[in-house]
């Protein structure tokens, strides 16, 4: 430890860079030499990568939970400096900003870059068997790396830009990763769906930047939190932010009816808090930008578990939870990102009821779970939403790579992808997959909220402080008398929240459970199992699967085998004809121990990490008292529980049970006891409402009729602007000019001599009847005190006459070498002084200069006096 | 009335009338025969301002040698070198024209007026002879004789190589040397091969 | 004697004669042939006025080495000539104008 100490002290703690230099590492390898290293070499690249990185993580957390112990209750960070990259300019107080690629360690953090690495470096395991057929597995696995490289400087970011390169970097990722398999073009049209509806929340990260720049004066975590107080409902008005009218001000003249009777004002954390909460609903896929995450299921299974479980879309609840103390100030936000929170939960919860994709239902469950999250920091409780967080990652990942070695098996015969991952398809897996079906039970009851497992302790921790706690302004005393006031939530809203999350969670049970039932139990719905007859596979299959009873030789457990068929679920080239699903086949068959190994892991973990925060039952809650330097001052004063509410807390776990049984035991008698046979008469019976859930209500189809027609139409009238203004009058009309021009002056050049000299000629007569023609010009000097000396410019043969006293007669007769005359003027006085001159040709030219003195004093005359 | 005006205004008279031939005649011959007559006539004047060794440079280089030139160009382009009469750019030449002797008139308009700053002063003994000039010649002006020497050196090289032509062609003009009978039965020149001068028709 | 101001009318005249023959004359060879008796002109006109100032050798000098110039500027002139005559069968300077536009 003291080696560690020293090699690496808290304020250049540059383990850091290894942690993130791995990851970049490997991408860097991989992406550029991938092609021609060979699978083994980018596999072994890749893997160790993301392994160093994980070692290097559990190293650094040691090392910070050393440093805590030592420091007692403070708020632990580590940090290390990559380079100064520039200064802003701040607002108010502050004017020089700087902005430094810094990343930390702390409580929060370290935490989140364990979970990141270790389920990455796990998925990573899983994607060498998933994916080891695909011919750009190399290109895989280089944006896997990336990918983990983003998340962790994302992670690590200890100021708001650093993060937000971080965000983009994850959102590039998941672009790249959506749209793999980039022949098919529904699959490049999700990615780009993913990253247009990231981009639109990240104006809202951006504007919430400047704001803070500017009212903040700070942009890293600590000099927020210091300067956080200005943003919050401050009495001084300089603080607060006017929406209508905007910008302050009043309607006048024709925009008179809009003035309002108060002007509406917020103050600044609202405003940073909405402005981030956008943010945080386009990355977390939240209403309204949820819509990316389903369509984001097009690539492969492994980057669906990563990216869209486990990390990338906890990036929004880790900023939320980053940025504590600014959302605490403004309970508008607070019960802003409760009630998003909740209705997401409940929305995608209907969503996933109805849907046959396996990937589909759990992407909506994702969104649901993360909609539990936002409820969860919404209404305080940020410990509890970062342990959903938490946990969710293992559950979550653990589902999405169990469907994906039921989608590995299934693709043996039906290659289609939509039909391959139809839940109608399947089941009955259990006798086949037997490890899959466990661990898939196990991370089921995690979601479900089984008791004792992990997922129940973080959901019921939720789903008690949404009862019990309310937000309040920090500042409420001294706004009493404002007569804008303090917005407060309504007292209903803690109740409304936990009845809404109960529901939510029923439903949660029901539809996972409904999956699982229909995917592993009952009869196998996908094709015949028996022996194939020989001459359709020797046709469809290589040489490899022909024996009689391959279904022995195919281990349902550990070891590899070379399926030809293998993993790729592109639509492309296989080269293989559909085969007819009439016709037996073999059993699917269990996924090669790089699949299962994860899988185990993964569910042990959803089973048991309950144990760090097992809320209601004991008082020694692990997570909360790691997480506490960094949650409790922040949220000091902000987050209060009502009273009474240590004996509401057993009673309030009850619901969560309730929904656990109620949903499980709904979906048990549904689809065990009478074999699918309600829900087929409840879809007949409600065929509007059926065809709307499915559907995903019609939300995309809205978006698109509303949003994406008027940016066409935007975009098409910008473009025939484009087309007939700027390039016909402004390109071609100057193009028309010149070319005229041109044409007329090339008459000038016929190419004969004789024209060129008399043109010449011209240009000589020119210039002589500029020389012939006398030019009189004086310049006037003040001299101060009134005196003015005019000199006047020479000329060959030049003589000059003055009239010096302004009377119009010149003072002299002849012209002579007089070049300059003295005159004294009177303050407020001018006078016209004439200037005759005559050249060597006998030729004269007159000029009228006048010469004015200003009345009051000038500096040059009082500082001479 | 001395031998000195006299002699003046006569010089001046048939300089004047040698300029007049040379830029109205029609046949260039005569045209060269005016000029040869001015050139005498300045050199005449030269004499009469104290530049004797000028003047008899005039004579030799001008006169024995640019003259000559002319007329050897002259006999070359044989009877085309008197071009037929020409109306075309009737506009621009007299205004060309016109503008031009404006200027000059304005010019001598103006050492009218500013008559009385020029007198003449009694030179030297030997202003102008060889051995003056000489001494300039070489001390003060040595870097323009040197580099006036270079030009000449690159006019007669331009002058050859602009003069050739292309290889090969039948070349009658100064500088090239004698074609032997073969090479002038091989080379095509305007495939209709004369011995001797250029140009067809004449 | 004969003042100074003579010589200048002269040689403005002969400049006259010179520049108006060059300017109207298509014919090259009397163009050059005025580009001649513009020089001379010139000429005239620096002896004459280094005989108003005879201190040093000025003008004469000036004029010794216009001649040279001048010569070597007929020397090239001609071979231009020639080379036009070589190429467009004429001695007008109306018809050397491939360089139209």
């Amino acid at each position: 430890m003291g080696l560690l100490e020293s090699l690496f002290p808290a304020e250049n703690f540059s383990l850091i860079a290894f942690i993130l230099g791995m990851p970049l590492l490997g991408a860097l390898v991989n992406g550029v030499w991938g092609r021609r290293l060979g699978k083994p070499a980018v596999r072994l690249m890749a893997l160790s990568a993301v392994g160093a990185s994980f070692l290097a993580a559990v190293v650094a957390f040691v090392a910070l939970q050393h440093r805590v112990e030592v420091e007692g209750h403070e708020h632990v960070k580590l940090y290390w400096t990559a380079w100064q990259w520039m200064h802003a300019n701040g607002g108010r107080s502050v004017t020089n900003v700087p902005i430094d690629v810094r990343f930390s360690i702390d409580a929060l953090s370290g935490v989140m870059m364990l979970v990141v690495t270790g389920v990455g470096f796990l998925i990573h395991l899983y994607s060498t068997a998933y994916m080891a057929e695909d011919k750009a597995f190399w290109r895989f696995f280089a944006y896997l790396n990336l990918f983990i490289f983003s998340m962790l400087v994302l992670i690590l970011g200890d100021n708001l830009p650093v993060l937000f390169i971080g965000w983009e970097g994850v959102g590039l990722c998941s672009y790249l990763l959506i749209g793999f398999w980039y022949d098919v073009g529904a699959n490049t049209a999700a990615g780009k769906k993913a990253f247009i509806a990231n981009r639109v929340g990240d104006f809202g990260l951006l504007c919430a930047m400047f704001l803070l720049v500017h009212y903040a004066g700070a942009l890293d975590w600590t000099g927020i939190q210091s300067g956080a107080n200005v943003l919050a409902d401050n009495p001084a008005e300089a603080y607060r932010i006017h929406v209508w009218p905007i910008g302050g001000g009043t309607y006048q003249g024709i925009f008179a009816f809009l003035q309002p009777a108060h002007p509406v004002t917020i103050s600044a954390a609202t405003a940073v808090g909405l402005a981030l909460l956008l943010g945080c609903t386009g990355k977390s896929a939240q209403i309204p930008l949820y819509v990316w995450l389903p369509d984001a299921m097009a690539g492969p299974t492994p980057v669906s578990a990563l990216i869209h479980a486990a990390t990338m879309v906890t990036a929004g609840v880790y900023l939320i939870c980053r940025l504590s103390f600014v959302f605490v100030l403004s309970p508008f936000v607070m019960a802003t990102v409760a009630v998003i929170g909740v209705s997401t939960a409940l929305f995608a919860a209907t969503i996933a009821l109805v849907q046959n994709d396996i990937k589909k239902v759990l992407a909506y469950s994702t969104v649901s779970q993360l909609g539990f999250m936002f409820l969860g920091v919404g209404v305080g409780a940020f410990t509890s939403g970062f342990f959903h967080v938490f946990t969710h990652a293992f559950f979550k990942a653990c589902l999405f790579l169990g469907a994906g070695s039921v989608i590995h098996a299934m693709h043996a015969r039906i290659h289609d992808d939509v039909q391959a991952q139809d839940i109608r398809n399947m089941g009955g897996l259990k006798k086949y997959m037997p490890i899959t079906y466990w661990t898939f039970l196990a991370a089921t009851c995690a979601i479900a909220g089984l008791p004792l497992l992990s997922g129940f302790f973080s959901k019921d921790a939720i789903l008690f402080e949404a009862f019990v706690n309310h937000s309040v302004n920090p500042f409420a005393q001294k706004l009493a008398d404002r007569h804008s006031g303090a917005w407060a939530p309504p007292a209903m809203l803690g109740p409304s929240l936990y009845v809404a999350g109960v529901v939510a969670a029923t439903m949660t049970a029901f539809y996972m459970f409904r999956l699982f039932f229909l995917t592993f139990h009952g009869d196998f719905r996908g094709w015949v199992i028996g022996r194939a007859p020989l001459a359709a596979s020797r046709a469809g299959h290589g040489d490899l699967e022909d024996t009689a009873d391959g279904e022995e030789a195919h281990d349902e457990g550990k070891g590899t085998h070379e399926h030809e068929h293998g993993a790729d679920e592109h639509g492309g080239d296989h080269g293989h004809h559909e085969e007819n699903l009439k016709d037996p086949g073999r059993a699917p068959h269990e996924s090669p121990w790089q699949m299962t190994v994860p899988l185990i892991v993964l569910a042990a973990f959803s089973v048991f990490a309950g144990v760090l925060n097992p809320a209601p039952l004991t008082k020694k809650l692990a997570l909360e008292h790691w997480l506490a330097p960094v949650f409790e001052s922040a949220i000091k004063g902000t987050v209060i529980a009502r009273e009474g509410a240590e004996h509401l807390e057993l009673p309030l776990m009850l619901g969560g049970i309730g929904a656990f049984v109620v949903g499980s035991g709904i979906a048990y008698w549904m689809y065990i006891a009478q074999k699918g046979a309600p829900a087929a008469r409840l879809a007949e019976q409600a065929p509007g409402l059926h065809r709307l859930l499915l559907d995903k209500w019609r939300i995309d189809e809205l978006y698109e009729a509303t949003v994406l027609s008027a940016v066409d139409a935007l975009a098409e009238t910008a473009a025939a602007f484009d087309q007939s203004f700027v390039d016909g009058i402004l390109a071609k009309l100057t193009a028309l000019v010149v070319a005229a021009f041109g044409t007329i002056l090339r008459t000038l050049q016929n190419g004969v001599v004789h024209f060129y000299a008399a043109v010449m000629v011209v240009g000589l007569a020119a210039m002589g009847w500029f020389f012939v023609t006398p030019h009189p010009d004086a310049t006037v000097t003040p001299e101060g005190n009134g005196d003015y000396t005019l000199v006047a410019g020479p000329g060959i043969g030049y003589g000059y006459r003055w009239d010096g006293d302004g009377d119009g007669k010149p003072d002299k007769d002849v012209f002579d070498g007089t070049q300059q005359i003295k005159l004294h003027l009177e303050p407020g006085k001018s006078i016209v002084i004439r200037l005759e001159v005559m050249n060597a040709f006998g030729l004269t030219n007159v000029r009228a200069i006048p010469v004015s003195r200003p009345s009051a004093p000038t500096m040059l005359e009082v500082g001479q006096n | 009335m001395n031998i000195g005006i006299i002699y003046f205004w006569l010089l001046a008279a048939m300089s004047v009338v040698g300029a007049l031939a040379t830029v109205s005649a029609r046949n260039p011959i005569r045209g060269a025969m005016g000029l040869l007559l001015m050139i005498l006539c300045v050199a005449g004047l030269f004499l009469a301002l104290h530049a004797e060794f000028l003047a008899i440079i005039q004579l030799i280089v001008y006169a024995g040698a640019i003259v000559v030139l002319f007329l050897f160009v002259i006999m070359l382009l044989g009877p085309s070198a008197t071009a037929p009469r020409d109306h075309r750019g009737q506009v621009s030449r007299a205004v060309a024209g016109t503008l031009f002797a404006a200027c000059a008139a304005g010019a001598a308009y103006a050492v009218a007026r500013g008559g009385h700053m020029l007198a003449l002063r009694r030179p030297d003994p030997g202003f102008g002879g060889i051995d003056a000039i000489g001494r300039t010649l070489f001390s003060d002006g040595l870097v323009p004789f040197e580099v006036s020497s270079a030009l000449l050196m690159v006019a007669v090289v331009g002058a050859v190589a602009v003069a050739r032509g292309k290889q090969g062609e039948h070349t009658a003009g100064t500088g090239a040397h004698p074609l032997s009978r073969a090479e002038l039965a091989e080379s095509k020149p305007f495939h209709d091969a004369q011995p001797g001068g250029l140009g067809e028709g004449q | 004697m004969i003042p100074v101001q003579h010589y200048l009318y002269l040689s403005a005249l002969l400049f006259t004669i010179g520049g108006v023959g060059f300017l109207v004359r298509r014919n090259v060879l009397v163009a050059l042939m005025s580009i001649e008796v513009m020089l001379n002109a010139v000429n005239i006109s620096l002896v004459a006025f280094n005989r108003m100032r005879p201190e040093n050798h000025g003008g004469q000098m000036f004029a010794f080495f216009l001649i040279a110039a001048e010569a070597a500027e007929v020397a090239v002139g001609l071979a231009i000539v020639l080379s036009l005559f070589r190429i467009k069968r004429t001695v007008r300077s109306d018809e050397a104008d491939l360089l139209k536009n």
